[in-house]
């Protein structure tokens, strides 16, 4: 089981659903939500302020990332987020979780490497058996 | 006789007997010596005179030798035909050339100028006797004429008649001389070439001629064009020769292409270019433009000859297409980008029913009735899902024109259609008879050739008669380098004379069931054309199926 996971969606829906299912199935013990890029962005520099003061604050090990928000899509996200500035957070894992039939999104998705899947919604228990599967 | 009777008169005035003698001696010397000088001076003059006389004879004989010798050299070298007409008599004579020329023998010429005249052209012959005895009437120095004269095997030539007439010295014509060349080759040249001519003055391409070489790095002056030309650029003959195409420019010709046939002119090469072309009233147009450069027999450039044809509507066309091509290209790309952001938006909240549903199944419900709308909508939900999904995969079949292709095994494919079908064919139990032994490898896409089995295979297994069980009969072959994939059942079948037409359209639906979506063969046959395939149907109510598959089989 993971300790913390963090779900971008702009849809609370589908933030509810994810965290039901997570829990349902045991896969992290703590689930964190935000409703876009800016909005992970912004929590992920937090990390990095305690962790100048020398707090030690627990951080997600893995990411489910929705691409069409509001504020600041998937794309811009990855774009920040793979960046050196948040370079400490490199090995956390990225699943891109989509509704987007484009293939170009498809292709888009291998150009980070921390993005480790790219899933159709919706989240589904067997997804995350399969994940599972996938991080041991 | 002078020196006589002086001498006697002295002898009687002045001198004596005795003198007489020596008188007499004195006078004869003096008398011979007299007459010898007389002698001397006229034989001198004679003498000189004949000379004279010799020298003049000498010269016009020689004039005559030299003359005659002219002349045979002339006749040798020239191959006309000389006649001589005597009018008085009409006593008409030939020299050799009419048999050499005409091919007429001694004994076949007349000699009268009846036999001349009869010879000539029914055609040509009354202007040329007109011209003729007009000529003589007036009795001027020279006569021509052109005329065709017949020979002996009735072939006509084409001859060119010079003659002048001779007169008497009471100014009565009595002789007329002439001479007749053969031209027929020259008219044949001159007729061919008027021909050729006329490809130039007729075209309804434009057509100029230019000199070989140019000044200050302009196009070489214009010395001929042809009426198209004119009619073209609305300059006449006039305006033009002698001038450098150049003055056609206008400020929006394209200066690359004028470089272009700037530089094939130095290089003297053929070059054609494209250009907007000003008329004489400073109209535009556009012309597609030729030069070709012509070299004589001593292989110098003599000139060059440019071709021109206006172009302007097909210009406007060009670019009424490019332009309509952008805006479809534009128009297709917003439709594919639209259609992705609507099956996006589609899918996303459908993602969430689903995902919602699948919680619901966990939890035990004991409300009847809330059990029941739960089913129903989870079944429309699923409905709706599978729509969307079919829905999605015409989009990216549409958008991926081409596909990748790779051997497949069919026996392969099949285990996978079935395990996916394993729950209906469990149900239904069909009987299936799958027969690969021709072609057991199809060179095709994977995902492609599993979705269109899949469909088939859930048509046949929805659309079962409901009195018979159902058979399947799957079999390959090869058909001309061709794979060839029979699929048929006996179900229900379709009313091919009523829906042929229709039967691969989209939201086609030929029967009443409630989970048809009229998507399933639309798809197979978006699937079976992108790999390059055909399909057929052929179909009979309460009898069955059979659809026809062919793919290419080679690499």
């Amino acid at each position: 089981m993971l300790d913390q996971i963090l779900c971008i969606d702009d849809d609370p829906i589908t933030l509810m659903l994810c965290k039901k299912v997570i829990i349902k199935c045991a896969f992290s013990n703590e689930i964190i939500t935000s409703q876009n890029g800016e909005e992970a962005l912004s929590y992920f520099n937090n990390i990095k302020t305690a962790s100048n003061q020398n707090k030690v604050i627990q951080h997600p090990q893995l990411v489910f990332l929705d691409l069409n928000m509001p504020v600041m899509g998937g794309w811009e996200f990855l774009d920040y987020f793979s960046s050196s500035e948040f370079s400490e957070f490199h090995n956390i894992k990225v699943v891109v979780l989509s509704s987007t039939i484009d293939p170009e999104d498809l292709q888009n998705a291998k150009k980070y490497p921390m993005v480790i899947d790219f899933l159709s919604k919706p989240i589904t228990q067997s997804m995350l058996e399969y994940l599972k599967n996938k991080m041991e | 006789m002078f020196v006589a009777i002086v001498s006697h008169k002295i002898l009687i005035q002045y001198i004596s007997d005795e003198n007489s003698q020596l008188y007499t001696f004195t006078k004869d010397i003096l008398f011979v010596f007299v007459t010898g000088i007389i002698f001397k001076l006229v034989l001198s003059k004679n003498d000189s005179r004949n000379i004279t006389i010799f020298e003049k004879l000498k010269n016009s004989n020689d004039e005559i030798k030299e003359s005659n010798e002219k002349y045979d050299i002339v006749a040798k070298a020239t191959s006309d035909t000389i006649w001589d007409w005597k009018i008085q008599d009409d006593s008409f004579s030939w020299n050799k050339g009419i048999e050499s020329v005409f091919g007429y023998t001694q004994d076949q010429v007349g000699d009268n100028s009846t036999w001349w005249f009869d010879k000539i052209h029914p055609e040509d012959s009354i202007k040329m006797s007109i011209r003729l005895y007009s000529f003589i009437e007036q009795k001027t120095e020279k006569w021509q004429d052109q005329y065709r004269f017949r020979c002996s095997d009735n072939t006509y030539k084409y001859v060119l008649d010079r003659g002048f007439l001779l007169t008497d010295e009471n100014g009565k014509v009595i002789r007329m001389i002439g001479a007749i060349q053969d031209i027929t080759k020259q008219k044949e040249e001159e007729q061919r070439l008027k021909l050729l001519e006329t490809v130039i003055t007729q075209s309804k391409d434009s057509i100029i001629i230019t000199e070989a070489t140019s000044v200050d790095g302009k196009i070489p002056n214009i010395i001929y064009l042809n009426p198209a030309f004119s009619s073209m650029s609305g300059y006449d003959v006039d305006d033009l020769i002698g001038k450098t195409p150049n003055i056609f420019n206008s400020p929006n010709s394209d200066t690359n292409e004028l470089q272009k046939l700037l530089l094939a002119i130095e290089n003297r090469e053929e070059c054609l270019i494209e250009t907007i072309s000003l008329t004489k009233n400073k109209e535009e147009y556009w012309v597609r433009f030729s030069m070709i450069p012509i070299y004589n027999s001593e292989n110098e450039l003599s000139h060059w000859i440019s071709i021109q044809r206006e172009i302007t509507e097909e210009k406007k066309q060009e670019k009424e297409k490019e332009q309509l091509i952008r805006e479809l290209t534009q128009n297709n790309k917003d439709l594919k980008q639209f259609s992705y952001i609507t099956s996006h938006n589609l899918r996303a909240p459908l993602s969430n029913l689903t995902g919602l549903l699948n919680l619901i199944e966990d939890i035990p419900i004991e409300d009847q009735e809330l059990k029941e709308i739960l089913d129903g909508f989870n079944k429309s939900t699923h409905l709706l899902n599978d729509t969307i999904n079919d829905l999605v995969k015409v989009i990216i079949i549409k958008d991926n024109p081409s596909i990748q292709k790779e051997a497949v095994l069919i026996k392969e494919i099949f285990e996978n259609v079935f395990s996916q079908l394993s729950f209906q064919i469990d149900l239904y139990k069909p009987i299936i008879k799958l027969n690969f032994d021709k072609v057991s490898v199809l060179n095709i896409n994977k995902a492609y050739i599993e979705s269109i089995l899949l469909n088939l295979l859930t048509n046949s297994i929805k659309y079962k008669s409901a009195n018979k069980k159902l058979k399947i009969t799957i079999t390959t072959n090869e058909v001309d380098d061709h794979a060839v994939l029979v699929f048929q059942d006996n179900g229900i079948g379709i009313d091919l004379e009523r829906h042929r037409d229709k039967v691969f359209g989209l939201y086609q639906r030929f029967h009443n069931y409630p989970d048809s979506k009229g998507l399933g063969l639309y798809l197979v046959k978006s699937q079976v054309e992108t790999m390059g395939g055909t399909i057929n149907i052929e179909s009979k109510v309460n009898i069955g199926t059979t659809f026809t598959l062919t793919f290419k089989n080679k690499q």
